[in-house]
């Protein structure tokens, strides 16, 4: 038995052929091909296809599963009950968690599958837009076939089509957080796939560790800080004072990236393009941020991470930030469904062992003598 | 360690399912394989606390650390009892699902709905308790729905197992069949870090919310490698219909190499002291179906015995504890919800532990991909 290491930080977990975070020379790569390459080129479903398959699809392929994700867009009934039996003001995580699980019910257990895995997937905006419509008094709009994953996304949240720069930027959003290693949402979808247990369950589960301010939860925060600060002048102030007071600058540290984050770099160029404002804001913070934390750990390496310009580029979207942690899952539902199947492809029940830090044994007093 | 270092160079030991590697430290409970024990906190043996102590006792003591006097126990029996009804979010939820949708998947809906809120909230024990009190509102709903008949309200008078049984029959229970599910419930209510308990660890190591954990850890639960071998083990003796039969049909289903349902486990190196209580239970609780499963077991051991004698005896939990929920009158469709609705006790009181000192679980793999930095061709090309 080996010693516990909190977190199970450099314990492998798990073998895949997914993606690779390469924390040293700060590249992530899927399936071998590093995501500069694919972030300002690819569609979200050529990734999704490649984090399926392995490979990136040819034209026909492509089209099939533009298609079958397409075909996926709708609720069931028993979806549509539950999403509309939620209270208006409910986190949208929530509504996601819940609705997935009943969008996923079955009367016999199935195994998991790519077809499965396109199911879901391709019905996440649509719960998300449904209940963003519902909060606002709005009937929700049906999906278009015609558009794109991240096209669609937006058409059934505004109820109209957006600038193709919109579509652009969302679609790149999602092809960079599509999938990052062993992450803990990650982890616990193979965790629950280990048990043979079924996609949506695996899901679900995911969901729920996403939500977790931690891992999927930190955007909303990045606004929130930002707005704090108010103005690009009243940052190094206001920094250095929250710095006093032991408060976190969110939006920076990684356990992994040992240099600038790959996917944060294209989401600040991107969010320099669409979000001027945003972007003269949050790049001063940044700027004042890495110099307090490096005149703190200088041994420490650059730490923006994926969130901070997220935040800007989802801004810049239109999205409201109770929805950047769900659109997050949007895009990482291709990942966690990915990693189920290579999970359930060759699974061994993924049981650790706990180390017993209780007391020695001893008798129980009886229930009238105890006090 | 530099993580790039485990990805690329040095190629670390890699133990399939975790085995043997530790991740976390608990005092919830302990399983002690290599000496057959089950401690529950506060460092009491699973056979010391089954004869006497209740189900409620059971989740005050994984909860707070010991066992309860009988004021507290009094004050959980009261607060579980007003926690038990489901708010409109976990009715339509319900009331959303095909009558047929596997039970598994009504839980972990019904929880989820019944959990989601405005805001996030850290978890409680007050959450804990009430996740705990509506487990039983939940499942005995569920089965009423399967079999057409009205959703039966529950009751603030009865105990934690008799208002389960209320709810699902519509008419009070009597004392044996309480107590014999009861001690079932008691009995489940933890074993270290099996992979749900764990799952929930991980959802929970993000700070999110305890519902989040426990949605997740019912998904985990409802793998057949999991939580399905109470019912595998009920089905087996199904098709065994009686003792005489079971030396043919084990001889036959070995002879095709099947897995004999109900055997086995990672942990265990003796008789799983849990399988004990049970099977003395069981001989009460269902008489002929504790025959034919004495003599099943007996056979299946020999079988195992004889193809690996390395082996150590190796009856689990679920063999046994299928006779007794099968005496409790639970019908066999519900096993596996009868044992999420014992084991949200430990999966909540694992969450509580793990707020003390929360660290995000983020293991490691290993690239088994092709070498990086391969460029991608255009559509036209593929």
């Amino acid at each position: 038995m080996s010693s516990y290491v909190p977190g199970l930080e450099g314990i492998v977990a798990a073998q895949t052929a997914i993606s690779m975070v390469d924390g040293a020379n700060g590249r992530l790569v899927y399936r071998g091909y590093v995501i500069a390459d694919l972030a300002e080129e690819m569609s979200f479903e050529e990734v999704a296809y490649l984090l399926w398959y392995g490979q990136l699809p040819n034209r026909a392929q492509l089209e099939r599963l533009t298609t079958e994700l397409a075909a996926s867009r709708s609720l069931t009934p028993a979806a549509t009950i539950a999403l509309d039996a939620l209270p208006k003001d409910t986190d949208p995580m929530d509504v996601l968690r819940s609705v997935v699980s009943v969008q996923g019910v079955e009367h016999k257990l199935e195994k998991p599958t790519i077809p499965l895995a396109i199911h879901a997937t391709g019905s996440f905006p649509t719960i998300l837009a449904t209940f963003h419509r519902r909060q606002l008094g709005l009937e929700p709009v049906k999906p278009r076939a015609d558009l794109g994953h991240a096209a669609n996304y937006l058409y059934m949240l505004n109820g109209k089509e957006s600038s193709p720069e919109l579509v652009h930027a969302l679609n790149t959003y999602l092809v960079l957080l599509a999938d990052h290693g062993m992450n803990a949402s990650t982890f616990v979808a193979r965790v629950i796939a280990s048990t043979d247990s079924d996609l949506a369950s695996c899901l679900v589960g995911a969901i729920g560790a996403l939500k977790g301010p931690a891992h999927g939860g930190a955007p909303s925060a990045v606004m929130d800080q930002l707005e704090k600060i108010g103005t690009a002048e009243n940052a190094d102030r206001w920094m250095r004072a929250a710095r006093k007071e032991k408060v976190r600058f969110m939006g920076f540290g990684h356990r992994i990236y040992r240099t600038y984050d790959p996917r944060a770099k294209i989401l600040k160029e991107l969010c320099a393009r669409l979000n001027p404002k945003f972007y003269e804001l949050a790049s001063k913070v940044e700027e004042t941020a890495l110099q307090i934390l490096h005149e703190e750990h200088p041994e420490r390496p650059q730490a923006t991470n994926v969130e901070f310009y997220s935040a800007g580029v989802l801004q810049a979207i239109g999205l409201p930030k109770e929805y950047f942690p769900p659109t997050f899952a949007v895009s990482r539902a291709s990942g966690w469904t990915a990693h189920v199947l290579e999970q359930s492809g060759n699974n061994r029940l993924i049981r650790p062992q706990s180390e017993y830090v209780g007391p020695e044994p001893r008798k129980p007093v009886p229930l009238s003598e105890r006090g | 360690m530099n993580r790039a270092s485990v990805h690329l160079h040095v190629v670390p030991e890699f133990s399939p399912g975790l085995e043997g590697v530790v991740a976390a430290q608990t005092a919830v409970s302990e399983v002690d394989g290599a000496n057959g024990r089950l401690i529950y906190r506060g460092g009491y043996l699973i056979e010391d606390l089954a004869p006497s102590v209740t189900y409620e006792e059971v989740a005050y003591l994984l909860w707070h650390g010991d066992l309860p006097d009988s004021t507290q126990l009094e004050t959980l029996h009261k607060h579980m009892a007003s926690a038990r009804s489901l708010n409109n979010s976990a009715r339509g939820a319900l009331m959303s699902t095909d009558p047929a949708t596997d039970l598994m998947d009504v839980l972990r809906t019904v929880t989820s709905a019944q959990g989601s809120a405005k805001t996030m909230v850290k978890p409680s024990l007050d959450q804990a308790i009430a996740l705990t009190a509506v487990f039983p509102t939940i499942v005995a709903a569920a089965h009423r729905r399967r079999l057409g008949y009205d959703v039966v309200e529950p009751r603030d008078d009865l105990s934690h197992s008799a208002n389960l049984l209320w709810m699902m029959e519509g008419k009070e229970p009597g004392v044996e069949r309480v107590h014999w599910l009861d001690s079932y419930l008691m009995l489940l209510a933890d074993h270290g870090l099996n992979a749900s308990t764990f799952a929930a660890r991980v959802i929970a190591s993000t700070g999110s919310d305890l519902t989040s954990a426990v949605v997740g850890a019912v998904g985990a639960l409802k793998g057949p490698a999991h939580g399905g071998a109470t019912l595998a083990a009920r089905s087996m003796l199904d098709k065994i219909g009686s003792a005489s039969n079971a030396e043919k049909w084990l001889r036959e289903s070995h002879a095709r190499h099947e897995r004999f349902a109900g055997f086995g486990h990672r942990v265990y190196r003796t008789y799983d002291p849990r399988a004990k209580i049970l099977r003395e239970m069981a001989r009460t609780a269902a008489p002929e179906l504790h025959r034919t499963a004495a003599r099943t077991e007996e056979l299946a051991l020999a079988i195992l015995h004889e193809a690996h004698p390395e082996r150590p005896n190796a009856t689990n939990v679920d063999f046994w504890a299928s006779v007794v929920l099968t005496g409790a009158g639970i019908p066999k469709e519900m096993f596996t919800c009868m044992f999420a609705t014992s084991r949200v006790v430990g999966w909540t009181a694992h969450v509580l532990e793990s707020l003390a000192d929360l660290r995000i679980i983020r293991p490691a793999s290993v690239w088994i991909g092709p070498e990086p930095g391969k460029k991608p061709a255009a559509i036209a090309k593929r």
